[in-house]
């Protein structure tokens, strides 16, 4: 060890330990262990997702420094943002760029907890509470497109809001909801901001912090495939503790993350577009953010009515519906054992839907213009 | 079990090369957000409103040119020593028009287009008047803002 | 005695007599000094007839004259009350003129509208020189010395049914003055009697002028007797063009004599504004026109070695100078700005730019070399600075580049010592 330094920082630990015991965290993460085997990868996943969404937080915060949400000043204020603050071009970057990678790396995650069959018993609730996270962070995309109030936004939002109308019963609510009003406005905006930098905020903390407790309770889980792997009375199976071997190498990815945030920010700054104007007509090839695309290119698909039902209203409740399914599954995969059939056929389940998904994604970007 | 003797400097040097990296990154994200933080030279977008002069730079019966947004805006101190604030776009071909002592009007050289001091296009080929601003005097400072 | 008895009753009559008045019955007001216009014997008569006879009454509703409350016999003669009796109607010895011959016909109407206490009556501004204006113009020579063919009032007012000439449906208001005009003047068979060509029509309606009256529907625009004039029409003479198109482009009429009392010179050959701009055919102006290209009006009188030529020359390549940076400046400045560089600032200065290209463009009529290059230069000027500002906005955008390279060095020298370290941390045993 060198010298003074480390010695006036030891001295600087051990004063906050008489008074704040704060080495009960360095003990629980050297208690913590991260099994080893050729999954592990995907372990990863959770803490990266975290970092991204600790980095919005930061960016965010920096950026309602400077921002307006009224209709008038919103274009203007992003626009002085980019222009006028002092990095506030790489901050707003960081920011835009970081929310998509965000979602990405969201995904992944779950799709990961899902085929390693993470959700089984006794982590159903942490399963939950991430199912709610996924559909706040998807609130914090779609509720932060608008606030740069440009043209392509505001027609994203306005059709996206349309989508919600078309429900039963409680469509024409949630739009007006919504909107705060019939039409998008600059109503709208200031709502959306208040759901996206306190709603949001809010419950996001109250998940996240369950989350990550429930998280730490149970540990990190084992496929069924590698736990059968180890018959009992054999040898142990590997693991490494949290602290300091898995940090470490979390904090290698999160740095290379932050170092890929930097060179798109410098490289391909996000785009500020025009302002928008409600009274233009909507400019030709309006589409969703891409993590919303495979919805709207699967409505896209259906024919205008079914069976005399409109054919938008069965796309969007057949999505709520295969939504709901993933949402339950740890109840209806219960079985802890390997090659289980049921658990094969929601194993498949998954493969399909992830593909759906992309191959519907990509099809939004072919060039004849979807 | 004694480490080897090399290992000692070896975890010295890593750790030396560890707390310096970080450090140094730690300087590089501090240092723009340090930099974002402080207040920009101006306060908020210009959009609105904008400081066009400042009391006692123009005299009675003159006009000077000023920038709003992008584009230019005419500042008019009448000869009763009124504040009036003119876009200096010239509604016909888009040439930037000036005060006249003489006539005491607003001319655009181009065309021979003339104003009043009311905006309203009098003579010559422009077809509209010019969008007039609103002026306030806040602090010595001639403040103009859109309508 | 009995005349005191009668006292009460006479304080009555007296009291009613000043009374009654006020309870009588309203007297009819008085009726109008003649018949109503169209209840004329002539109307009363004619509105029963057909054909020819018939239209003057059909015609009446939407006639000035009688919206005035003037009649048949006003311009006609003869006796309006005369119901139901044609030889009375029709009496000379009332006046009445009939059907006037086409080569008085001038006169006929001139009977009231030169008379300028008539007049007066019912329009104080009413013009009253029509006759006389008339008799300046080629239609008025020739048909003072006999021709019934040229143009009288009724070729250009109509007969019956005159409209007032501020109702656009008048063939006098100005969105219809060219095609009355072209009724004769653009018909070979009534024009080549004369000699006077018969392309104008055709050629006016491909002008600026009449795509402002007719689609923006600028009535400020000049139609046939703007320029020509209206009861006094003579083409202008070759020494008065450049007034009558300087009435609304004193500008252009300001600059050439700026620069003949400068220059000392006479600039007439120059200026007849038709040289370059056509007389009816004015078509929008453009950059082509002026130098020494294939559409250029300059070389029409210039050739190559007189010093016209090489100002024009010089002209159009300044021109073509100051668009060319002005469009890289604009394009420069659009990228920039996409990347999200500031550029607002940038594109003020640039306006000077676009000022400096109109009035360029304005100062060649002034036919004055230093003149046209004091604007253009000026606007080159501008236009050079908006490039440079662009380009300080791409160095910034590599500056950023520049400190994206360095911060991306230090995250891979820590990325480096983290992985030294679980290197490291792997070698030894686990806590």
């Amino acid at each position: 060890m060198s010298g003074g330094d480390s010695r006036l920082l030891g001295r600087l630990l051990d004063w906050l330990e008489e008074r704040a015991g704060w080495s009960f965290l360095v003990d629980l993460g050297k208690k913590k262990q991260v099994p080893l085997h050729r999954h592990s990868l995907w372990y990863y996943l959770g803490g990266m997702t975290l970092f991204l969404f600790i980095l919005q937080v930061v960016t965010g915060i920096l950026l309602l420094l400077y921002y307006r949400a009224s209709a008038e000043e919103a274009f203007e204020s992003v626009q002085f943002i980019m222009t006028k603050v002092p990095f506030g071009w790489l901050i707003r970057s960081i920011h835009s760029w970081s929310a998509n990678l965000l979602v990405f790396v969201l995904f992944v995650h779950m799709f990961s907890v899902f085929f390693m069959k993470a959700y089984r018993k006794p982590r159903e609730l942490t399963w939950l509470s991430g199912m709610a996270l996924l559909f706040l962070m998807l609130g914090f995309g779609f509720s932060g497109y608008l606030l740069p109030w440009n043209k392509l936004a505001f027609f994203a939002t306005q059709v996206g809001t349309d989508m919600a109308g078309v429900l039963p019963v409680v469509g024409h609510f949630a739009l007006r909801f919504l909107r705060g009003g019939e039409q998008v406005t600059g109503g709208t905006l200031t709502r959306f901001y208040g759901f996206h930098v306190a709603v949001l905020p809010a419950l996001t903390t109250a998940l996240l912090g369950l989350h990550l407790l429930l998280v730490q309770k149970h540990g990190m889980s084992v496929p069924p495939s590698i736990a059968a792997e180890h018959k009992p009375g054999g040898e142990a199976p590997k693991s490494m503790s949290f602290w300091p071997h898995f940090l470490l190498r979390d904090a290698i990815g999160w740095c290379a993350a932050l170092g890929v945030l930097a060179a798109l920010a410098a490289l391909f700054p996000w785009e500020l577009g025009e302002k928008a104007d409600p009274f233009s007509p909507a400019p030709a090839g309006i589409r969703p953010e891409w993590y919303f695309a495979w919805m709207f290119q699967t409505l896209k698909y259906l024919p205008a009515h079914i069976l005399g039902i409109e054919g938008e209203l069965l796309g969007i409740l057949g999505v709520g519906v295969a939504a709901l399914v993933w949402v339950l599954v740890p109840f209806l995969d219960r079985s802890p054992a390997p090659g289980n059939r049921v658990s094969r056929l929601f194993t498949l389940a998954g493969w399909l839907a992830l593909a759906f998904m992309a191959v519907m994604t990509v099809i939004v970007y072919l060039p004849q213009g979807h | 079990m004694s480490p080897a003797p090399e290992q000692p400097s070896r975890r010295g040097f890593l750790n030396w090369f560890l707390g310096t990296s970080m450090g140094a990154m730690f300087l590089s994200v501090a240092y723009p957000v340090a930099r974002y933080i402080s207040p920009p030279d101006v306060p908020e977008a210009q959009t609105s409103r904008v400081v066009a002069a400042r009391e006692g730079d123009l005299k009675p019966n003159s006009g000077k040119i000023f920038r709003f947004g992008s584009l230019p805006g005419l500042l008019v101190r009448t000869g009763d020593g009124e504040y009036k604030a003119f876009a200096a776009t010239c509604t016909h071909l888009n040439c930037t028009v000036q005060y006249k002592d003489d006539t005491r009007q607003i001319w655009c050289a181009c065309h021979n287009g003339v104003f009043d001091l009311q905006g309203h296009n009098v003579s010559g080929p422009p077809p509209r008047p010019l969008e007039e601003y609103v002026v306030n005097v806040v602090d010595g400072e001639i403040v103009v803002s859109r309508s | 005695m009995r005349l005191l008895k009668l006292a009460p009753a006479l304080v009555l009559i007296v009291l009613m007599s000043f009374i009654t008045p006020s309870l009588r019955a309203e007297e009819p007001p008085a009726k109008p000094a003649g018949p109503l216009p169209n209840e004329t014997s002539c109307f009363n008569c004619h509105s029963q007839l057909d054909g020819a006879a018939l239209e003057p009454t059909k015609l009446a509703a939407e006639d000035i004259h009688f919206q005035k409350g003037l009649s048949c016999h006003d311009c006609h003669g003869g006796d309006p009350t005369a119901i139901d009796d044609m030889d009375a109607s029709h009496n000379p010895k009332k006046g009445w003129i009939g059907k006037p011959d086409r080569l008085h016909i001038p006169e006929f109407c001139a009977k009231c509208h030169s008379d300028a206490t008539f007049m007066k009556r019912f329009d104080p501004r009413a013009r009253v020189d029509q006759l006389s204006e008339y008799r300046t113009s080629v239609h008025g020579q020739k048909n003072a010395k006999g021709d019934g063919e040229v143009a009288v009032c009724v070729d250009c007012h109509q007969v019956h049914g005159i409209r007032a000439i501020s109702d656009p449906r008048s063939p006098v208001y100005p969105t219809n003055v060219a095609e009355t005009c072209a009724h004769c003047h653009a018909d070979p068979k009534k024009m080549d009697p004369y000699n006077v060509p018969t392309n104008q029509f055709t050629e006016y309606k491909t002008s600026v002028h009449f795509h402002a009256i007719q689609e923006e529907g600028d009535l400020a625009a000049p139609t046939c007797n703007d320029c020509h004039g209206s009861h006094g029409a003579t083409p202008p003479g070759v020494e008065s063009v450049t007034s009558v198109c300087g009435t609304c482009h004193p500008r252009e009429a300001t600059l050439f004599r700026e620069t003949e009392a400068k220059k000392k010179m006479d600039l007439s050959p120059c200026i007849r504004c038709m040289v370059c701009h056509s007389n009816h055919a004015i078509l929008s102006p453009n950059d082509e026109m002026l130098g020494v290209g294939k559409d250029s009006t300059c070389t029409g009188c210039h050739a190559e070695g007189d010093s016209g030529y090489a100002a024009a020359a010089k002209m159009a390549q300044s021109i073509e100078a100051l668009k060319g940076s002005l469009a890289q400046a604009t394009s420069l400045l659009d990228r920039a700005e996409r990347a999200g560089m500031e550029v607002s600032e940038d594109r003020f200065a640039l306006q000077k730019a676009k000022d400096g290209l109109v009035e360029s463009r304005v100062l060649a009529h002034s036919f004055d070399l230093e003149r046209f290059l004091a604007a253009a230069n000026g606007g080159i000027a501008a236009a050079n600075a908006g490039v440079a500002a662009a380009k300080k906005a791409f160095a910034e955008l590599r500056y950023r580049r520049v400190g994206l390279g360095l911060s991306l060095l230090v995250i891979l020298a820590v990325i480096l010592a983290l992985a030294m370290k679980v290197k490291e941390l792997g070698a030894r045993p686990p806590a």
